[in-house]
């Protein structure tokens, strides 16, 4: 589904990411983990396309096709989306306005927009400029809502779960498990995520398949998604990060 | 701004000249030529008259349509309406546009036979369909002279749109006009005017608007074609109490043109309120926003220019938002930005899946929208217009 090989990536001519490879199955979820600073959002940043992310050296697969030079619109129309922890205000367009368009495109599901809608809680701010004023759950449940509707198939999360509170996180918890859910109908069947986390709290959430440490711009290893939040809780990023390097 | 050492013997030099012996019949809306009916479609003159209270309209030199389809509304060719009320060129003819303002003014006052509307609304007539009226050249390089005045008696009410506009094959030409509009005690004209003019089109209006006690003067101004040499600083006197005005200027600039809007809004009664919104977005040429209020009543005003620079080729956008304060009870503010659209919006909106151009779009269409309401839906589907074009990188 999603192939990172050897990746390189340049910000303002700095490069933050070195030789960085990932894999992802269709319909697994990886958590990505990892110290502030350590290059987390930039990797997703990158494979979404934005254009602060340079790639200097590495492709990026997805569904066995290069996009490492596609477009973002390409990128997004293919089933990529990202919810990000800091999204800009967009003065004089509103968050409906941006759920019209997807509605407009959405194949299947349309009818349960409105449901959605109501299980986000975003009525509140539907016709304020996107992201202005909002509050750090309230971002996370528009952008959440952003990426349910737009019927995402590689959701990648910028820290769901940070800097909410628990009624918060509840709402946050089952918006990223319908973003993921492949068919109700067989909850096994899901798509395929990302998610950057510190606490681990939205993996009560969302089972992952696998966890990867990033530190330093390196993926420095991965294993059991609580068994590594476990360790870096006692031991730190840097003591976790040795011990699965020593133990390939 | 070096246009204002242009005089019209400049602008008019060259240009093809109303014929005075030349006499045109009035024909029904329905009778104008498709091709030119299809021109003013475009800035919103339907010339079916469908969802209209009234239309007029003016092709080249001579008025050519006039008529009214409800009562209470007045729709006359002014020279029409000159010979039929004496007391029109007494109280209302040259009165708020002196003749000899400018050598514009006087070149209008000079023609033998006026040419431009009249609109009249009866004391207390609602008129609930939009009159509308073409202000139109359809031949090249010809200079056009226009007078009208709009009169609403105490009570009245009135939609007025006003398509100005050049046929697509005619680049050049001069459009220079008089208005003066008269809003009556507790009075309300929105008095929408659309502009759609060929890329040498030089375009100079003088307008002189007046409002009574608690009468309402709303003007929306919309240029939609890139190019064009357009200067319009119309003036409105808020003499009654309780009195009110709102400019909404919403313009496109485009390599080569200039564009220069603004006006003056002087608060003369008590409690009189006036606002003033411009939004220019520019693909080059120059936009000058200006607008001055002045307070000389316990009054409250608030002017608003904001830019939005998408590429320069060579032109500008400047700002210049005035106010003055002759009373100490005048509660006046301005304000003006000049910005771009950042990459990170516009990615944002990508991520979304919408192409780069529906992205710039959607973020125009919303600072044009911003903090402008109640544009009704025909105005809405110009600023869309506008916002895609420009979205494409058109202009």
């Amino acid at each position: 589904m999603l192939e990172i090989r050897d990746l390189c990536v340049q910000v303002h001519g700095e490069e933050i990411l070195h030789h960085v490879d990932l894999t992802i199955p269709h319909g697994e979820v990886h958590a990505l983990l990892g110290p502030n600073g350590s290059g987390k959002t930039s990797l997703m940043m990158t494979v979404m396309g934005f254009s602060n992310y340079v790639v200097t050296q590495g492709r990026i697969n997805y569904q066995g096709v290069d996009i490492t030079e596609l477009s973002i619109s390409e990128r997004a129309r293919m089933g990529i989306g990202v919810s990000q922890q800091r999204p800009p205000t967009i003065p004089g367009v509103t968050l409906r306005q941006i759920l019209d368009f997807e509605i407009s495109h959405m194949d299947d599901h349309a009818a349960m927009a409105e449901k959605w809608i109501s299980q986000a809680r975003v009525e509140g701010f539907l016709d304020r400029f996107v992201n202005a004023g909002l509050s750090g759950g309230e971002i996370k449940r528009s952008e959440l809502l952003q990426m349910l509707l737009g019927d995402v198939q590689l959701a990648m999360l910028d820290e769901p779960d940070s800097g909410v509170d628990l009624e918060a996180l509840d709402i946050a918890g089952s918006l990223v498990n319908a973003i993921l859910t492949e068919d109700p109908a067989h909850p096994a069947r899901r798509k395929t995520g990302l998610i950057i986390t510190h606490t681990g709290q939205i993996l009560d959430y969302v089972q992952a398949d696998k966890a990867h440490i990033l530190i330093d711009g390196r993926m420095v290893g991965c294993g059991n998604p609580h068994l590594i939040i476990d360790t870096v809780s006692q031991h730190g990023y840097s003591a976790c990060g040795q011990c699965l390097q020593e133990s390939i | 701004m070096a246009d204002a050492k242009l005089k019209p013997a400049d602008e008019l030099e060259g240009r093809v000249l109303a014929d005075s012996e030349e006499q045109v019949e009035l024909i029904a809306p329905e009778q104008v030529h498709t091709d030119d009916a299809e021109q003013l479609r475009e800035v919103g003159v339907f010339t079916d008259q469908k969802d209209r209270s009234g239309t007029f309209v003016m092709q080249d030199f001579h008025s050519v349509s006039a008529m009214s389809l409800v009562e209470g509304l007045e729709l006359l060719p002014i020279h029409i309406a000159l010979e039929k009320y004496d007391w029109l060129r007494k109280d209302y003819f040259f009165k708020t546009v002196p003749a000899d303002l400018n050598e514009r003014t006087s070149y209008v006052a000079a023609q033998e036979t006026p040419q431009g509307y009249f609109v009249r609304v009866a004391k207390g007539a609602e008129i609930t369909l939009p009159c509308q009226t073409a202000l139109y050249i359809s031949k090249e390089n010809i200079a056009q002279a226009v007078h009208n005045v709009v009169i609403l008696e105490e009570g009245a009410s009135l939609n007025l749109i006003t398509g100005c506009i050049s046929h697509r094959r005619v680049p050049s030409g001069i459009h220079i006009a008089v208005s003066e509009m008269y809003i009556g005690v507790n009075a309300t004209l929105t008095s929408t005017m659309v502009h759609s003019w060929g890329k040498d089109v030089v375009v100079r209006p003088s307008a002189g608007i007046v409002v009574g006690d608690g009468g309402r003067y709303i003007n929306n101004y919309i240029s939609l074609r890139p190019g064009a040499d357009i200067v319009s600083n119309p003036t409105t006197w808020l003499n009654g109490k309780d009195s009110s005005a709102k400019y909404q200027t919403i313009i496109m600039g485009s390599e080569g043109s200039r564009i220069e809007t603004g006006g003056e809004v002087f608060l003369n009664g008590e409690n009189s309120r006036a606002e003033m919104n411009h939004r220019g977005v520019c693909t080059g040429g120059i936009i000058s926003q200006r607008g001055t209020l002045q307070g000389n009543a316990p009054c409250r005003a608030h002017v608003d220019c904001a830019g939005m620079l998408l590429d320069t080729r060579g032109g500008y956008i400047e700002s210049v938002p005035g106010i003055k304060a002759h009373h100490p009870q005048a509660q006046m503010s301005h304000e003006a930005s000049i910005g771009r659209i950042s990459p990170e919006q516009v990615e944002y909106l990508m991520a979304r899946g919408m192409e780069e151009h529906v992205a710039i779009s959607m973020i125009i269409r919303g600072f044009l929208d911003a903090d402008i309401e109640g544009l009704g839906q025909e105005l809405d589907a110009r600023i869309a217009d506008i916002a895609r074009m420009a979205g494409h990188g058109e202009g």
